[in-house]
């Protein structure tokens, strides 16, 4: 008997290290990191079903250096608090790539960590600009900054030509960012700045807001933040006859505003990156969405895409799984990527991202607005 | 008149939130003036009348009925029974067994219940926001055109009716009916009571569900008002609804009603001629105050301390 376990034992034993040895060798963990449950999830979805078909793409064109990539799926609820943890659930389980997060307020803490730890970060979607200011050296991102959109959306909103504009925010990383972007770009145009407010992100009342932009008699509301705040807004803003032109970033820019504004979600203006999955060279991975019935229109689905291509392409060129190896071929190299041409500058930054306006109608399609 | 308009608006905005806010804190004062404990689940009680209000209008919908007192009375109706049954379910699942324990522990079992709610409907209905469709819809305006215009909206006048008409039929039960006695009977010494002859039990139950009946009214209402619903939609409406109770004076039914509008007034008229950023600070400021000159609350009673 005692024998009898003491071979269990051993054979156990020996199994859980050849399992662990063998996942060493074959495989290369990819963490995606971001919300999947959550008020912001739909842009979860979008970040993992972009991250997966890069994964599944990669492994079947012979992965990376022959070693085949695996996906790790963490759940951030968007919360600072929830981010923290799923950094360290990370470092634990060995992970030494992250494709995310999602949201600045996420990322930014959760970089810290990754920092320390000698883990490479590229996030599909956080803006902030504050997130690469602080001389990391393995924090990337494929998207633009705060400070990049806020001029466009500003800059456009000038063009209008407006009598009175109002600036409302949620007090997040995020939303204040881009809404402080903005004013100062009107501000340098001349444009007068009727109110800078920030709302609480989660709350449902506006009509006191509503009120008071209809006191002050502005033509044009400009909103830092995401799409559930938003959609009430503009719902309790018709409601109310609040006669005004919503505008807002990428956080707003997706189709769950239309089943909370309804019919007010038409004619709001928001600046997104370019509809990549329109581009001639993407056609093939556009059709390989098609195939599994997902949607690639999403503003982070490529970008999540190209994160993951990145880390495989960074890992090729650096000929290492050293992350900081990695961190410096990707500096040191430009990538062809579903994004367009990617190449870094010393803060981890692309060197050209491009936002656009468009407006949003109440269906949930989008047309470019000529500048 | 500019400034007068402005001001009735805002005044109109924070009558409309506060008498729902009034409604929700009915359900935590009753409980408590009865059996002395809060009851946290109270907030996911009112969200879960709102889900299954806004699942009824969107099964009448795609039945093709669209004729709206009906809508509105069925979606009532469901979200009364299913947020009734719950609240009722709650007290028997999750404070009766632990009634007359150290006072912690029915808060612990609250909490606990609260969070399991919560859960339960990220699991069952997604933790997206869910929008209302629009179904009462305009209002009166007053003021001239191109300056600004005072609106009163039919949804908001809806609000204030059927608060009216609730607030008006319960005051009427617990004055006036043999449940409503038992009840004021109960909330005065429950041991008392039993050795009289009232069943404790049903009219602990009863409590509940009458709390939670008027959660889901509650529900119903804001979720319309608002427009879109979602599984913490009950978190923060609970705390100010629980702020509401506790400043009239909890334990009093009239002390829910005027804490409720008091609330409500305050945080619409910061957001009016402050800032929104500084609402929730001076609601939640204000009870601090009351509470500090008024342990009690605006219209509570000095509680005796029974041991």
């Amino acid at each position: 008997m005692q024998n009898n376990v003491k071979k269990l034992v051993t054979a156990i034993a020996a199994s859980v290290a050849l399992l662990g040895a063998g996942a060493a060798v074959a495989e290369i963990k990819v963490g995606i990191a971001g919300p999947m449950t959550g008020p912001v999830a739909q842009y979860g979805d979008m970040q993992f079903s972009g991250a997966r078909m890069a994964i599944e793409r990669i492994n079947a064109a012979g992965g990376v250096m022959g070693e085949n990539l695996v996906a790790v799926e963490y759940d951030d609820v968007c919360d600072p608090k929830q981010a923290v943890t799923v950094a360290n659930a990370l470092v634990n389980d060995g992970v030494k790539y992250v494709v995310g997060h999602l949201c600045s307020s996420s990322t930014q803490p959760a970089s810290d960590i990754y920092e320390d730890e000698g883990i490479l970060m590229i996030t599909p979607a956080s803006t902030s600009p504050g997130i690469t200011a602080r001389g990391y050296e393995l924090v990337f991102r494929t998207i633009g900054l705060d400070s990049m959109q806020g001029p466009v959306a500003g800059g456009y909103l000038a063009s209008l030509n407006p009598k009175k504009v109002a600036v409302i925010h949620d007090k997040q990383q995020y939303g204040e960012g881009i809404a402080t972007a903005v004013r100062d770009t009107l501000k340098d145009a001349g444009v007068e700045i009727a109110m800078f407010e920030g709302i609480t992100a989660g709350g449902k009342d506006f009509s006191s807001l509503v009120t008071k932009l209809k006191q002050a008699q502005v033509d044009y509301v400009y909103y830092g933040g995401y799409h559930p705040e938003l959609g009430l807004i503009l719902r309790q803003a018709r409601q109310a006859d609040l006669d005004a032109v919503f505008m807002g970033p990428e956080g707003v820019g997706n189709k769950d505003i239309n089943t909370i504004a309804g019919e007010a979600a038409e004619g709001l203006l928001v600046t997104l990156p370019p509809a990549f999955d329109e581009k001639e060279e993407n056609k093939d991975l556009v059709a390989a969405f098609a195939d599994k019935d997902q949607d690639p229109s999403g503003p982070f689905v490529l970008t999540s895409y190209a994160a993951v291509q990145l880390v495989a392409e960074g890992i090729e060129k650096a000929g290492s799984k050293d992350p900081f190896e990695v961190a410096a071929a990707l500096r040191a190299n430009s990538f062809e990527t579903p994004i367009g041409t990617v190449q870094y500058d010393k803060a981890g930054d692309m060197k050209s991202f491009e936002f656009i306006v468009y407006e949003w109608h109440s269906d949930g399609s989008k047309t470019p607005v000529s500048n | 008149m500019q400034d007068l308009l402005y001001f009735s608006q805002q005044l109109i905005n924070g009558l409309t939130i506060g008498s729902a806010y009034a409604l929700i804190a009915i359900g935590y004062t009753m409980v408590y003036g009865i059996i002395g404990m809060i009851n946290f689940a109270h907030g996911e009680i009112y969200m879960i009348g709102a889900y299954t209000a806004l699942i009824a209008i969107t099964g009448l919908t795609a039945l093709g009925i669209a004729w709206l007192p009906l809508v509105l009375v069925v979606a009532l109706v469901c979200a009364i029974l299913v947020s009734s049954s719950m609240g009722w379910a709650v007290e028997r699942v999750a404070y009766r067994p632990v009634r007359g324990r150290h006072r912690l522990i029915p808060l612990i079992s609250a909490i606990g219940m609260s969070i399991f709610l919560q859960n339960y409907m990220h699991l069952a209905q997604g933790s997206r926001n869910v929008g209302f469709p629009i179904l009462i819809e305009g209002g009166f305006n007053f003021g001239s055109d191109g300056a600004f215009q005072m609106s009163l909206s039919y949804m908001q006048i809806t609000i204030f009716v059927t608060t009216l008409i609730c607030m008006t039929v319960l005051s009427t039960f617990i004055s006036r009916s043999r449940t409503g006695r038992a009840c004021r009977a109960v909330s005065q010494d429950l041991g008392m009571a039993n050795l009289l002859g009232i069943d404790t039990n049903r009219i602990i139950s009863a409590t509940f569900i009458i709390g939670a009946a008027l959660a889901a009214v509650a529900g119903l209402l804001l979720g319309m008002y608002y427009g879109s619903v979602d599984p913490l939609f009950g978190f923060i409406a609970g705390l100010k609804a629980f702020t509401a109770a506790v400043l009239g004076g909890i334990g009093s039914i009239p002390g829910a009603m005027l804490g409720g509008l008091i609330l409500g007034i305050a945080e619409s008229m910061t957001s009016g001629y402050l800032s929104g950023e500084y609402k929730d600070v001076i609601s939640f400021s204000l009870l601090i105050l009351i509470l500090l000159f008024k342990p009690t609350g605006l219209l509570g009673k000095p509680e005796v301390e029974k041991i």
